[in-house]
């Protein structure tokens, strides 16, 4: 039994349980929205991490058309505004799923793993050796290419588009250890793991979702710097 | 959301902004990160031995304008305070001084966690340093 069948247990317009779907499975009639639910289970799919794009496309489509507030013109204003609600989570969640960092980082917010903003995450010194080494390098080409001349300015094109492709390979990296802590996760809801499993699995995608934030900035920055690049 | 005309101040003049020597033992250098948003300061200090006053410091950013704000004004309120009265500045402080809105809060977290990492660096070097000394049966110096 799903969550949101639990929050309403019967249909306000029948009385019957409605089955914890978008509709009452016994009149047919748009449902209130469970804000617990999720975004997993608003399209009914598992809290998997490897989704089939393409198939969440359909959900998506196929949903448009049920919740579309012009199937409600003629309704009760209170079925227009649970159309309205509804159609607006299914915009929400179909941005959030479709991209598979936001669907990780909703995930790990979900389960308490990862706070915007105010919650600090730890990053290893290491990391943070790195990255900052890398911006001080980012910093002086930029530098060095303002006051360059021509001819210096196209080497210092040449040295950026180097760290450029750097960063682009180390973000690479990052995005196939993440694809295989996917795989994990999964496998681990496929075998009904413990709290702890997968406790430990987020702590990790957490840790990796971290660094890649980092890179993604330094990738930013390159292709900003590439972009604004005078006389290319 | 509009900066505070303090944060705009040190985003555009920021004090105290370079480096210093990292292996010199005056010198405690922390270095700090906000994953979330990718953010990366380093602020150092220089302890005078004597006194345990803070005599410099300076800091590097690479973040947004409030994480560069807080940094810049932790390393002038670090400056003349005592290594002890330093580790007393709160992020909250920063927050009031520099009037950061809520989403902007872990910037200033970030800053205090750099004064204390600096001075956390500091100490564990006089640590180093003081049983090195005593290894080497060294009289003590006043």
């Amino acid at each position: 039994m799903s969550v949101s069948s639990l929050a309403f247990p019967a249909c306000w317009n029948c009385g019957a349980p409605p089955g914890g779907g978008h509709f009452c499975v016994g009149c047919g009639k748009i449902q209130p929205l469970d804000p617990a639910s999720g975004y997993f289970a608003f399209f009914g799919l598992p809290e998997k991490l490897n989704l089939d794009a393409a198939d969440l496309d359909r959900r998506y489509l196929a949903l448009s058309w049920k919740l579309h507030p012009d199937n409600f013109v003629r309704a009760e204003e209170f079925e227009r505004n649970l159309s309205l609600d509804r159609s607006s989570v299914l915009n929400d969640a179909y941005r959030v799923l479709r991209d598979p960092v936001s669907r990780a980082e909703y995930l790990l917010a979900r389960h308490g793993v990862r706070k915007e903003g105010q919650t600090k995450q730890q990053a290893p010194p290491e990391l943070l050796e790195e990255v900052f080494e890398l911006n001080e390098s980012l910093e002086e080409l930029r530098a060095a290419r303002r006051s360059g001349d021509a001819a210096e300015s196209v080497a210092l094109a040449r040295s950026l588009e180097t760290a450029g492709r750097n960063f682009q390979a180390k973000l690479g990296e990052v995005d196939s250890e993440l694809a295989g802590a996917f795989g994990e996760w999964d496998a681990a809801l496929d075998r009904s793991a413990g709290e702890d499993d997968r406790a430990r699995l987020m702590a990790r995608m957490n840790e990796i979702l971290n660094r890649r934030s980092y890179i993604r900035n330094l990738v930013a920055g390159v292709t900003q710097e590439l972009g604004e690049a005078p006389g290319e | 959301m509009a900066y505070s005309e303090k944060v705009i101040d040190h985003y555009n003049n920021p004090r105290n902004v370079g480096s210093m020597p990292k292996e010199d033992p005056k010198v405690g250098t922390g270095m700090v990160g906000a994953p979330e948003c990718g953010d990366v300061m380093r602020l150092q200090i220089r302890v005078n031995p004597e006194t345990q006053v803070i005599e410099d410091a300076k800091f590097k950013t690479f973040g947004c304008g409030s994480a560069i704000a807080s940094s810049s004004l932790a390393t002038e309120w670090v400056k003349g305070r005592t290594v002890e009265d330093a580790l007393s500045i709160k992020n909250t402080d920063i927050v009031r001084e520099l009037a950061l809105p809520p989403v902007k809060i872990h910037c200033s977290v970030l800053a205090e966690d750099a004064i204390k990492a600096a001075i956390g660096d500091w100490k564990r070097k006089q640590g180093a340093e003081e049983s090195q000394a005593s290894a080497a049966a060294a009289p003590a110096e006043d």
